[in-house]
C-alpha cells in the first residue's frame, strides 16, 4: 500500500478524513489498483465489526463484588499437596528429603549384597567346558531320562 | 493485495509525528485509586469493580452474546484484575487494561465452549450429533441464520488470529470507535507504532479471511 492511503488510512476507513485529505486520497485510489483491492478488503473486513457493538446496555446484577471476592478466596484456597495432608511447607521438604536419603541408604545396600555373592563360572567358561573333549556328559543324560521318567508316571 | 507491503518501506506516518506527551496515568486519581487496591484496601478495589463492570458486561455480552454467561465471565474477569492487580504498572490506563483482560477471556470462553462441544460431539454417534445440532440454539450453529450472528462468528474467527494485542487495539478502534489519537493516550503508545499496529492487524484479518476460503463480501448482511 503507497504511503499517501496508508498515512490515511485509519481516518478513511473511520470516514473522518478532511474533505482535502479525503480527495487526496480518492484521487490515488482511482489511479492505483493494489491500493484499491487492498482498502476494499480492510472496508470490508472493519463493517464486520459492527457485529460487535452492542445497542442495548446489560445491568450488571446487584453484588458482583461480593461474589467476586467469594472467587479469589476460592482461587486462593486451592489445596497444595502438602496442604491435603495437613502439612506444612517446611515439614513437607523435610519429609521428602528424608524420604529420598532412606532411599539412598536401601539402595546402597542392595548394591553391596549383590556384588557380595561369589561370582560362578561366566556362560562362556561353562560352554568352552561342555564343548571340551574330556566333558563326560553322562551324568547329565542320565538327568534327562529320569525326569522324562518322572513325567511318564 | 498487500503484495506492495513487502517492496516499500513500512509506514513512516511521518508527516505528523506525534507530539503528544505521555499521560503519567501513576498521578491521576484513577491511580491513585489502583494504588490504593494494590496496597490492599478493599474498598478501593470494590469501586474499580462498581465503576467498570458495566463496561465490562457491555465488551462481553458484545462478543459471547450469552446473556446467562456473562456475569461468569466478568467475575473471572474481576478476579484476574484482583488478583493481578499488583502487576499492574501504569504505562495504559486502567480501563484499557481491564478491556484487554476482558477480551481474552471471552476468547477463553469461546475456545473453551467450542473444545466442550467437540468432545461432547466425539461421544455421540452421527445420528445424535444430527440431533442435537438442530435442536440448539441459532448461536452455536456454524452457519446462524441471523446475518448479524453470522458476521460476529466470521470476525471473532478473524479475530483468533492475530495477537492479542492486536485484538485488543482492533476492538478499540472498530467497536469502541476511538481515534488513533485516544488509543495512544490509553495505551501509552506513540501514535505511529499504533498505527503500524493496526495495519499489520487489518492485513493479518484480510488474509485470514482468503484463507478462510471465505471472502468479506460473501458474508450475508
Amino acid at each position: 500500500m503507497h504511503a499517501v492511503v496508508m498515512d490515511r488510512l485509519e481516518e478513511f476507513l473511520a470516514d473522518a478524513l478532511n474533505p482535502a485529505a479525503q480527495r487526496e486520497v480518492e484521487a490515488h485510489l482511482t489511479s492505483c489498483d493494489a491500493c484499491r483491492e487492498e482498502i476494499r478488503s480492510m472496508q470490508e473486513v472493519s463493517q464486520l465489526f459492527l457485529s460487535l457493538r452492542t445497542e442495548e446496555p446489560l445491568v450488571p446484577a446487584l453484588g458482583l463484588y461480593a461474589r467476586v471476592i467469594e472467587q479469589v478466596s476460592e482461587r486462593k484456597a486451592v489445596p497444595s499437596v502438602a496442604n491435603v495432608f495437613g502439612l506444612g511447607f517446611a515439614f513437607g521438604r523435610q519429609l521428602i528429603f528424608a524420604s529420598l536419603l532412606t532411599l539412598a541408604v536401601l539402595g546402597s545396600y542392595l548394591v553391596v549384597r549383590e556384588s557380595g555373592y561369589t561370582a560362578g563360572p561366566s556362560p562362556e567358561a561353562v560352554m568352552a567346558q561342555q564343548e571340551s573333549p574330556s566333558f563326560d556328559s553322562a551324568p547329565a543324560q542320565d538327568n534327562m531320562l529320569v525326569t522324562m521318567t518322572a513325567y511318564e508316571h | 493485495m498487500g503484495t506492495l507491503v513487502g517492496t516499500l518501506t513500512l509506514p513512516t506516518f511521518g508527516s505528523k509525528v506525534a507530539s503528544k506527551t505521555r499521560v503519567d496515568y501513576q498521578n491521576t486519581p484513577e491511580g491513585a485509586l489502583v494504588q490504593r487496591a494494590q496496597a490492599g484496601e478493599e474498598a478501593a478495589f470494590r469501586e474499580i469493580v462498581e465503576r467498570y463492570q458495566s463496561k465490562v458486561f457491555s465488551i462481553i455480552h458484545g462478543i459471547v452474546r450469552q446473556r446467562n454467561d456473562v456475569e461468569d465471565i466478568a467475575q473471572q474477569v474481576f478476579a484476574k484484575v484482583y488478583l493481578s492487580l499488583k502487576s499492574f504498572d501504569f504505562r495504559s490506563s486502567l480501563i484499557t487494561w481491564i478491556y484487554k483482560i476482558t477480551v481474552n477471556e471471552c476468547f477463553d470462553y469461546l475456545r473453551k465452549r467450542k473444545v466442550r462441544k467437540l468432545v461432547y460431539e466425539s461421544d455421540l454417534s452421527e445420528d445424535e450429533v444430527r440431533r442435537v445440532e438442530n435442536s440448539e440454539p441459532a448461536v452455536d450453529r456454524q452457519i446462524p441464520a441471523d446475518s448479524s450472528l453470522a458476521q460476529r462468528d466470521y470476525v471473532l474467527k478473524l479475530l483468533t488470529r492475530v495477537s492479542e494485542e492486536e485484538r485488543m487495539l482492533l476492538m478499540l478502534k472498530e467497536v469502541e470507535g476511538f481515534s488513533v489519537e485516544e488509543l495512544a493516550e490509553k495505551t501509552g503508545m506513540n501514535e505511529n507504532t499504533i498505527k503500524v499496529k493496526l495495519f499489520r492487524a487489518r492485513q493479518k484479518l484480510v488474509k485470514a479471511a482468503q484463507r478462510l476460503d471465505r471472502t468479506p463480501g460473501l458474508v450475508p448482511g
